[in-house]
């Protein structure tokens, strides 16, 4: 083959090989520097972004710590909750799958978009965005089937607190809701949709129930699939509490109370502890913990019987006649008369150009303290504490316990009133007349107490004059506040009297008498209207709301098991007939049923 | 064909063969590594790496063929080569097939071709022919004469569009052009009107051309658009630090942050694996790589050869700052693939081929003075 040679001796352009060199060098040269600078000055930086890029951290709940009566029974327990929730980033069509969620749930559709737009700035887009926190698993099933035709939507499990008795513990216990703008602000470790308590010993003992929040580090790639998951600090439960409540004998006051408005207070008067604590009507605090609607919430709170109202400390009514318990322990240690002396009954105390009533309307003839207590008599006290005075009444009242908060482990509780001279001048700007010093003597008047604080006076008279805190908690110890102004002898006396209104022939609560158990109570009849004709009207003539409410205040001892049981029905009429019958069936559960069997072993 | 030499095998470029062999079997390896994703419970590989392998093996096999036949024969049929290409080029508007709204391929049923990747090859061996007349520094009319030639080819890839081979084939043609040298008041006039005229190229440019380089000039603009390649490229880079995360260890690129990681980015997914020191030996076999040819062009026997030699070393070089250069953050995105590197089926053909020009003209250095 023949080949042409062009050029014999070719020498290459020398700067033509400069240049090629000198392209080797610079290209050399400028990644060096590049790689230099990307991978070891801003190399740490670029490492911190990278893992940014794909670990995301997240929260992980801690289960709220259980809550169980004394005997181990559930009463707050948790479980899970299905939600639903909006990934923004992968949503599409916003308003239609809010349309669509709306017409799902039922819910009002202003309702979920109100939310959305209240939410929607404080979740990452490509976090989920809670709209509906807890559906039915009925709806449950119905979404999983169409939740592919939605993108963005998710259904969300979390842990919902469930109050296994419902509105029978639900103004102790109180409830949780999703935290709000304020205590999302005060608190940092919350986050939007976690829950805290809101009321009752939710609240009183968040603390201690709410545990503390894990967190787990994810590892996710671009399209945020997590792929690994990594615990940094296992969540730790919070606090198991256990309840000095009995939940069989909760159940059976609530039961008992049904259809009235009232409270029941079972207290061991020599621990403090309580073991009953009702109020009807109530609410069902699970409504809370699921998230209420607009609608329940207005339905709730226009309610005129009130059933948020936690009646056992927070109503306030006349004590009525089971102040002449308090009244007796006056005349007794101040020795205004004696007891035996006797002052005649004949229905009326005339007072300047009024008269008072007794609530016999023949009078109790002859009556001495101990009678007067039994058989409730008013124009004994009427008599003893136009002698005695207010200025002494409000003093030994006041050191007798009222008028003061109890103490108790739950929020929102009142003091009620014990009326003085001094009161009445700064509420009115009027003087204290003789008279009104005779409605107080019967419990009637300005003076307003608690059930708790009748409960917890009754007490102090059985455990030999203390005052104690009133106990939810079973890990806490008794806790003396303060002594009652009444020494043993005049306790023994009120005692006495309180055991013969039960088992005396004219004894005002004769209903609770029982073979096997000492017991002793006393009535009250708190009027509501004040009576202004001759004749008090019968009960089924007044309307509702002009009833008097009935109280019942009671003491049983069986062996060495004692309680103090107050029952106060909200317009129930006569104290005997209403309130008395719910005590009996209480002693006969605490006792059980005389004559039954098993009655004398328990 | 002549009988082979004997002399052929002791002049035969063997540094260029290594440099060529190491980089090819750097990017297989890379090329596990970026096609591999995490999935729950390991790695899963994509086959792209065993496909490279294989385009590899038909790459080497066109190397040997290029190295059979003398070079000068190439001489004669640098017109008609270059006639077909630019007659392919001009069939690929009228009847190539639309990929990702592009019209660069002509499908002939079994397999695509792309005239482009074409037109690079034919354009260097055209400008090596041209260029090889006379001994002389360039004048005007010299320089017009090859500069309109290789203008044909390059305006018919513009509308394809196709801005990144456009520009490698002029650069080539470009970067020949000075290694021949031009005539020194041409080069002057060059250097003082060439600057003024690079604003006007901006009205060339589409809409998204443009984008990329405001892009380039501040990634933060859209940070998950346009600029997301860029910061995600430099992210896996940097966060390999001196020694990187190891051999599958990228969590840029088996978490799939990184885009197009297997092809025009893969140096990225090496520069996260292994780390400044693997990036600076990768640099260092890249210049080695390019010195081998540079020794080629040195030691041609004649001036064909030599401008054949200086044309590959444009060809490699160019790709190699623009790829870098655009993954490192200091130049715009243009798809170009780094070669040997980046997946790619005719590209690395194209590359061993031209491997095999360059041992084609070195091993026959001496071969004629003996015949």
């Amino acid at each position: 083959m023949k080949v042409q040679l062009d050029s014999e001796g070719f020498q290459p352009p020398r700067s033509g090989l400069m240049l090629l060199q000198g392209l080797v060098a610079l290209i050399f040269l400028v990644f060096a520097l590049r790689f230099w600078y990307l991978q070891i000055h801003k190399g740490e930086d670029y490492a911190r972004l990278a893992s940014d890029n794909r670990l995301r951290q997240e929260q992980m709940y801690a289960p709220r710590g259980l809550l169980r009566d004394r005997y181990g029974m559930l009463l707050a327990e948790n479980r899970p909750a299905y939600g639903l929730g909006l990934v923004r980033e992968d949503c599409h069509d916003i308003p239609s799958t809010l349309a669509q969620i709306s017409q799902w749930t039922g819910i009002d559709l202003t309702e979920i978009t109100q939310r959305y737009e209240r939410d929607k700035r404080k979740v990452k887009s490509f976090e989920p965005l809670i709209l509906v926190p807890d559906i039915s698993f009925e709806l449950l099933a119905a979404v999983e089937a169409n939740i592919n035709r939605w993108p963005g939507l998710e259904i969300i499990v979390r842990p919902r607190r469930y109050y296994p008795s419902g509105p029978e513990l639900a103004h102790l216990l109180g409830y949780v809701s999703e935290a709000d703008e304020k205590q999302l602000q005060q608190r940092p470790e919350l986050a939007l949709g976690d829950t805290v308590g809101k009321q009752g010993l939710e609240l009183v003992l968040e603390d201690r129930l709410r545990g503390q929040k894990g967190l787990r580090q994810m590892e996710v790639d671009v399209v945020g699939r997590d792929l690994t998951h990594h615990i940094l600090r296992a969540p730790q439960a919070g606090e198991n509490i256990n309840l000095t409540i009995d939940l069989a004998l909760q159940h059976k006051a609530f039961e008992m109370l049904e259809g009235q408005s009232g409270c029941i207070v079972v207290l061991d008067p020599d621990t403090g502890q309580l073991h009953a604590l009702v109020t009807a009507p109530a609410f069902d605090n699970n409504a809370f913990a699921r998230g209420l609607t607009g609608k329940e919430w207005a339905e709730l709170r226009d309610n005129p019987r009130h059933p948020m109202q936690n009646r056992v400390i927070q109503s306030v009514y006349p004590p009525a006649s089971i102040w002449k318990l308090l009244m007796a322990g006056l005349v007794l240690e101040d020795k205004v008369v004696d007891p035996k002396e006797t002052v005649f009954c004949n229905g009326r105390y005339p007072m300047g150009n009024r008269v008072f009533r007794c609530w016999k309307k023949w009078g109790h003839g002859h009556t001495d303290l101990h009678k007067a207590l039994v058989e409730s008599c008013d124009v004994y006290f009427y008599d003893v504490a136009d002698k005695i005075g207010i200025d002494r009444i409000a003093e030994f009242a006041k050191a007798s316990g009222f008028g003061e908060l109890t103490g108790i482990d739950l929020p929102h509780e009142r003091s009620g009133l014990v009326p003085s001279r001094e009161w009445k001048r700064k509420r009115f700007g009027e003087v204290w007349h003789r008279g009104e010093t005779l409605n107080i003597s019967i419990g009637q008047g300005f003076t307003l107490v608690t059930p708790l604080q009748i409960a917890r006076f009754i007490g102090a008279l059985l455990n030999g004059g203390k005052l104690l805190k009133p106990q939810i908690l079973v890990d806490e110890k008794p806790l003396v506040q303060h002594e009652i102004p009444i020494g043993a002898d005049a306790r023994k006396v009120i005692l006495k009297a309180m055991v013969d209104t039960v088992d005396a022939p004219r004894g005002t609560a004769r209903r609770l008498r029982r073979p096997d158990a000492v017991i002793g109570g006393k009535t009250g009849t708190a009027q509501v209207v004040r009576i202004v004709g001759e004749e008090r009207r019968k009960k089924e003539e007044m309307e509702y709301w002009e009833r008097d409410h009935a109280w019942m205040a009671a003491w049983g001892q069986k062996d060495d098991k004692r309680y103090v049981i107050v029952v106060m029905v909200e317009h129930g009429g006569g104290g005997s007939s209403t309130a008395g019958p719910i005590v009996k069936g209480l002693f006969d559960y605490l006792f059980g049923v005389p004559g039954e069997a098993g009655a004398d072993s328990q | 064909m002549s009988p082979i030499d004997r002399r052929i095998l002791t002049h035969m470029n063997w540094g260029l063969i290594a440099m060529t062999l190491l980089l090819f079997g750097v990017g297989v390896a890379n090329l596990y590594s970026a096609s591999g994703f995490r999935v729950d419970d390991g790695i899963a590989v994509s086959s792209f790496y065993s496909k490279q392998l294989l385009w590899g093996a038909v790459g080497m096999g066109g190397m040997l063929a290029v190295m059979l036949f003398d070079y000068r024969h190439l001489k004669s049929l640098a017109w008609p080569v270059f006639i077909v290409t630019v007659l392919l080029l001009v069939a690929v508007p009228l009847f190539g097939v639309t990929v990702y709204g592009a019209k660069r391929w002509l499908s002939f049923g079994f397999f695509n071709l792309q005239p482009s990747e074409l037109a690079k090859i034919s354009t260097l061996i055209i400008a090596a022919r041209l260029l090889s007349r006379g001994g002389e520094p360039l004048d005007w009319g010299e320089l017009f004469k090859i500069l309109g030639i290789c203008l044909i080819p390059a305006a018919l890839i513009v509308t394809q569009p196709d801005l990144g081979t456009t520009l490698n084939v002029l650069l080539n043609v470009g970067g020949v052009i000075l290694y021949r040298g031009i005539a020194r008041h041409v080069f002057k006039t060059c250097i003082i009107a060439l600057p003024p005229l690079i604003p006007l190229g901006w009205f060339v440019l589409h809409d998204y051309q443009k984008q990329r380089i405001l892009t380039f000039l501040d990634p933060g603009r859209d940070p998950l658009g346009a600029g997301y390649h860029i910061i995600q490229s430099q992210i896996a880079i940097g966060s390999g630090q001196i020694w990187g995360k190891g051999f599958l260890g990228g969590t840029q690129s088996q978490l799939r942050f990184l885009p197009e990681k297997h092809t025009d980015f893969a140096v990225a997914v090496f520069g996260e694996e292994w780390g400044f020191i693997g990036n600076m030996i990768l640099l260092g076999l890249f210049c080695l790589f390019l010195l081998a040819i540079f020794n080629s062009a040195r030691d041609a026997k004649d001036r064909f050869g030599s401008f054949l030699c200086a044309g590959v070393f444009f060809y490699f070089f160019w790709q190699i700052l623009i790829n870098m250069g655009m993954v490192v953050g200091l130049m715009p995105v243009v798809g170009i693939p780094l070669p040997f590197i980046s997946y790619g089926g005719s590209a690395t053909i194209v590359n061993f081929c031209l491997i095999g020009l360059v041992l084609n003209v070195s091993m026959r250095r001496f071969v004629f003075k003996a015949s």
